[in-house]
């Protein structure tokens, strides 16, 4: 009698011991295309439909569709080789018509300048194709807007890859949603310091839409050009509110 | 005479609508394998070569086979029904398990398809296998 009430009592603990995931699945449920971790071997994912991997997707790139993760970004930079269309700047996606099915789901891309999708764009008044690139002219509504301060960095996440991205040279409609609500917040200090040898030149505050280029090679001169970009020759420190950093030897920055 | 009529009555009330619709093997005596013949023979045509199919007692469904297609465990359960093979889809990917799969209605059959020798690191014959499948 003894032995079973020990029995139960371990029994019962053993019970209230296990982990709160014991027995749940590992399994992360996608749909659609994406890139696969480096992790887990690199490129691409072609399972078009629903299906499962045993690994998640970052935040910023992918957004829940039905429970699934459904990729939103740029997956030409990832080594994806099928169809591909142009897109540039900031547009939505309608998730059911890409992935097939009926619940209704409109995400936005917060990719600036020129990208691709695998997807074409609906048909309707929201794009307009200019020079084979498609622009989103139609009204975003205040969950892009509230979403885009955060949204906005995956950019970051791909201004280290190296791949070709698509060049689009034509003025975009003036409806253009990159025209509208202006150009991208620009991550820079407002007062720029570049420390050079014996020179310290003190910028004007960066805004958006504004890039400013110091160039500054031995013998120190400085030169500030207007619209052209952000960057630094000759890897100068740049100071400024947010701390130094060094951008150093990168090219200028992709406009929208 | 009466026999014969009950016999017309009862092959006609055997005709379900999704039998019907889907033009699966559903009849008098039960579910065929039609439906996952139909399956396989997509597959072969778009030339995939999926091994023999042996039927399978699993949690997924009463009408199960298994087999592979490649490297790849692959599990085709017919349904009565497309509702049903739809709703079967949750259990399908409790057979995939911590790995890379999917698990797809095709009208009234579940396919199941689970990567575990990381044969198709890029998904190709996954999408493939769940484009061809008849819907």
């Amino acid at each position: 009698m003894r032995t079973t009430i020990v029995l139960a009592v371990l029994l019962a603990g053993a019970a209230v011991s296990l982990p709160a995931d014991a027995g749940k699945s590992k399994q992360v449920r996608y749909v659609g295309i994406h890139p696969v971790p480096k992790s887990e071997g690199g490129g691409i994912c072609y399972i078009e439909g629903p299906h499962v991997h045993i690994y998640a997707g970052n935040k910023l790139e992918y957004r829940d569709h039905g429970g699934a993760n459904y990729f939103v970004g740029d997956p030409v930079a990832y080594g994806y080789d099928g169809p591909k269309h142009v897109y540039k700047g900031h547009h939505p996606i309608h998730v059911d018509m890409v992935v097939g099915d009926d619940d209704s789901d409109v995400e936005f891309c917060y990719l600036d300048g020129p990208h691709y999708h695998s997807f074409e764009a609906p048909e309707g008044p929201e794009f307009q194709v200019v020079g084979d690139a498609y622009f989103y002219v139609g009204e975003p509504g205040p969950v892009y807007v509230e979403a885009r301060p955060a949204m906005i960095k995956v950019n970051a996440i791909y201004e280290p890859l190296v791949y070709t991205r698509p060049v689009v040279e034509v003025e975009p409609p003036t409806a253009w949603v990159g025209l509208r609500f202006g150009a991208p917040v620009v991550v820079v200090p407002a007062a720029v310091v570049v420390d050079a040898p014996d020179v310290r030149v003190r910028g004007p505050r960066v805004r958006a839409g504004v890039d400013v280029r110091f160039i500054v090679p031995p013998p120190p001169s400085i030169r500030v050009d207007v619209g052209v970009g952000f960057g630094l020759s000759g890897g100068a420190r740049v100071k400024g509110e947010g701390g130094g950093k060094w951008k150093g030897g990168k090219g200028k920055r992709r406009g929208w | 005479m009466r026999a014969a009529i009950l016999l017309l009555v009862l092959a006609a009330c055997g005709k379900s609508d999704s039998a019907a619709s889907t033009g699966s093997g559903s009849n008098l005596f039960g579910t065929t394998s039609e439906p996952r013949e139909a399956v396989l023979d997509a597959w072969k045509k778009g030339g995939l070569t999926p091994s023999s199919f042996t039927p399978a007692t699993v949690a997924v469904g009463k009408d199960c086979e298994s087999g592979t297609v490649g490297a790849l465990d692959v599990l085709l359960c017919v349904f009565p029904s497309k509702a049903e093979a739809k709703q079967a889809e949750t259990a399908g990917l409790g057979w995939v398990g911590d790995v890379t799969g999917a698990a797809q209605a095709a009208g009234p059959v579940l396919v199941v398809v689970a990567d575990r020798r990381k044969g198709d690191p890029s998904g190709r014959t996954i999408n493939q296998m769940m484009k061809l499948a008849p819907r």
